[in-house]
């Protein structure tokens, strides 16, 4: 069957802002970064919202000011960071799930709380697949995001039907500090000086964050040298020999050589991926067992 | 070579070798991946791998459980390595090794030392990581270990080939980098449009083999597909 595509238009489209699903897993055995979603609870309760099948493309924005213009009807979930959003410069207050008509206006304004947005649709974003995914990493996409002027393209929705579900948008998961992490392979390498520091005090997200990592404004004396190189994932937090701690995220390389302290759990990651620069953290430490 | 297995998180964990890698290593390392990929297939997402370590992400806190109670009565035999050795032509040149004149310095060596030192070598293919298609390698001669640089680079060109402590490897894509290039290869190195975005796999050996500036300047795709056989 053809499919006439829809195109949305970005009439204005913030930095960071790419298209994201769950990631290529299978990326690994050639070095390929798992990319995807850096807040995966969101992703995936938005694309649950439209009843989406897995591995559904989406827009994830880390930053206010996006204009999108939809040339064919749709339905539309947005999730995470609280923004205040209108469709036609009217104030949509629960903009959890939307239905939009033919040439419908959609803006994101200001993030109340949170760091990242997504915009999720039904059928989600049409683009290539590498590997299983279509989320954009440069070395793969030819592209590390998108650009004010390009057009996405999705499957229009035959009729504009009312929505019955009426989503509660939340926010509340992802405002404590805690962030759960369960002891690193090499944690047991650390002092007990060192491993106090890293639990009981706050920490606080730096400037130097992206979706490759995060780092800790704080500094952990350190003098344990570099390890034979290995496997890391999204959620391992390496100690550098400056005694910088660096949260690995969905776009870091696959192996790394520093210490790897501690092991975010998978809601954390979510979580701390809508943290801004500045806002603190707490590690608290999870049994593996 | 019997590695222990450390649970990280419900659903991750690793094999440990308390050792030095080695070809010995791998091939044991190997053993556990023909085994976990062939009998866990289902409920195995991904296996990384590193030089001391063999990553597992399963499905469930079930299905790690379940390897978990079986690892310890596992007697592996080592898998033999592949024979295949991939001949990688670089231009050793000031022009296109931005840190040769450097390194030939700090090494107190001539340049033709350094080839003949670099080139002489078997390189054996462990794993990828730290860029997409980059081989993390094994058999760098310890007379051209040097530490990395205080400052790295901000832009490393592709296929530059570099030393880093005790590794030499070889930059598929422009990228930071604190390795010391000493020069550069014109051969591709990644390709996501490919069914296999990377030419050579883990366990086979690479050999560098020393080009002129104008064999590197005329180089064409003829030649690559001459190498890549």
């Amino acid at each position: 069957m053809n499919t006439i595509l829809g195109i949305a238009q970005l009439l204005r489209c913030p930095p960071g802002t790419s298209l994201q699903d769950e990631g290529r897993a299978l990326g690994s055995n050639y070095g390929i970064p798992r990319s995807g979603a850096m807040d995966l609870h969101s992703y995936h309760w938005a694309n649950h919202l439209l009843k989406n099948p897995s591995q559904a493309v989406a827009l994830e924005m880390a930053q206010p000011g996006l204009k999108i213009k939809f040339e064919a009807p749709c339905r539309i979930a947005l999730a995470g960071a609280a923004a205040a959003i209108t469709v036609n410069q009217v104030s949509i207050s629960n903009p959890s799930l939307i239905a939009l008509d033919a040439g419908d206006l959609l803006e994101i304004g200001p993030f109340h709380t949170g760091a990242r947005l997504y915009l999720c649709i039904e059928g989600g974003f049409q683009v290539e697949k590498y590997l299983g995914s279509g989320s954009d990493f440069v070395s793969i996409t030819g592209t590390a995001t998108r650009a004010t002027g390009e057009c996405l393209h999705y499957l229009p929705t035959q009729s504009k039907s009312a929505l019955q579900a009426k989503p509660k948008w939340a926010t509340d998961w992802f405002e404590p500090e805690a962030i759960h992490a369960y002891p690193g392979p090499d944690w047991a390498l650390l002092s007990a000086d060192q491993q106090r520091i890293l639990l009981d005090q706050p920490v606080h997200l730096s400037k130097l964050s992206n979706r490759m990592g995060i780092q800790l404004e704080e500094l952990v004396a350190n003098e344990l040298d570099d390890l034979p190189t290995n496997p890391v994932f999204p959620g391992t937090v390496q100690l550098t020999p400056g005694g910088k701690i660096i949260i690995l995220m969905r776009d870091a390389g696959v192996t790394g050589g520093y210490p790897r302290i501690l092991q975010l759990s998978e809601d954390a990651q979510s979580r701390l991926a809508q943290k801004k620069v500045g806002d603190s953290i707490r590690f608290q430490l999870l049994s593996s067992h | 070579m019997k590695p222990s297995y450390k649970r990280i998180s419900p659903i991750l964990g690793e094999l440990v070798w308390n050792a030095e890698p080695t070809d010995e290593l791998l091939s044991i390392q190997f053993a556990y991946l023909t085994y976990v990929q062939t009998n866990f297939s289902s409920t195995i997402l991904e296996v990384r791998q590193g030089f001391t370590r063999l990553s597992l992400l399963w499905k469930n806190l079930a299905s790690q459980q379940e390897f978990v109670q079986l690892v310890d009565t596992l007697h592996l035999s080592p898998e033999p390595l592949p024979q295949k050795v991939w001949q990688v032509p670089v231009c050793y040149h000031p022009e296109y090794g931005q840190d040769l004149e450097d390194f030939v310095k700090s090494k107190n060596l001539s340049v033709a030392e350094v080839i003949q030192l670099h080139t002489q070598g078997l390189y054996r293919i462990h794993f990828f990581g730290f860029l997409p298609g980059f081989f993390y390698l094994n058999g760098l001669s310890p007379k051209l270990h040097l530490p990395r640089k205080s400052v790295p680079s901000l832009a490393v060109p592709a296929g530059s080939v570099a030393i880093g402590g005790k590794q030499t490897g070889i930059y598929p894509m422009q990228s930071p980098g604190g390795w010391h290039s000493i020069g550069r290869s014109p051969l591709p190195f990644f390709d996501p449009k490919q069914t296999a975005p990377v030419w050579a796999k883990p366990g086979e050996q690479i050999q560098f083999v020393s080009i002129t500036a104008s064999q590197f300047e005329n180089w064409k795709d003829a030649d690559t597909k001459n190498f890549l056989q």
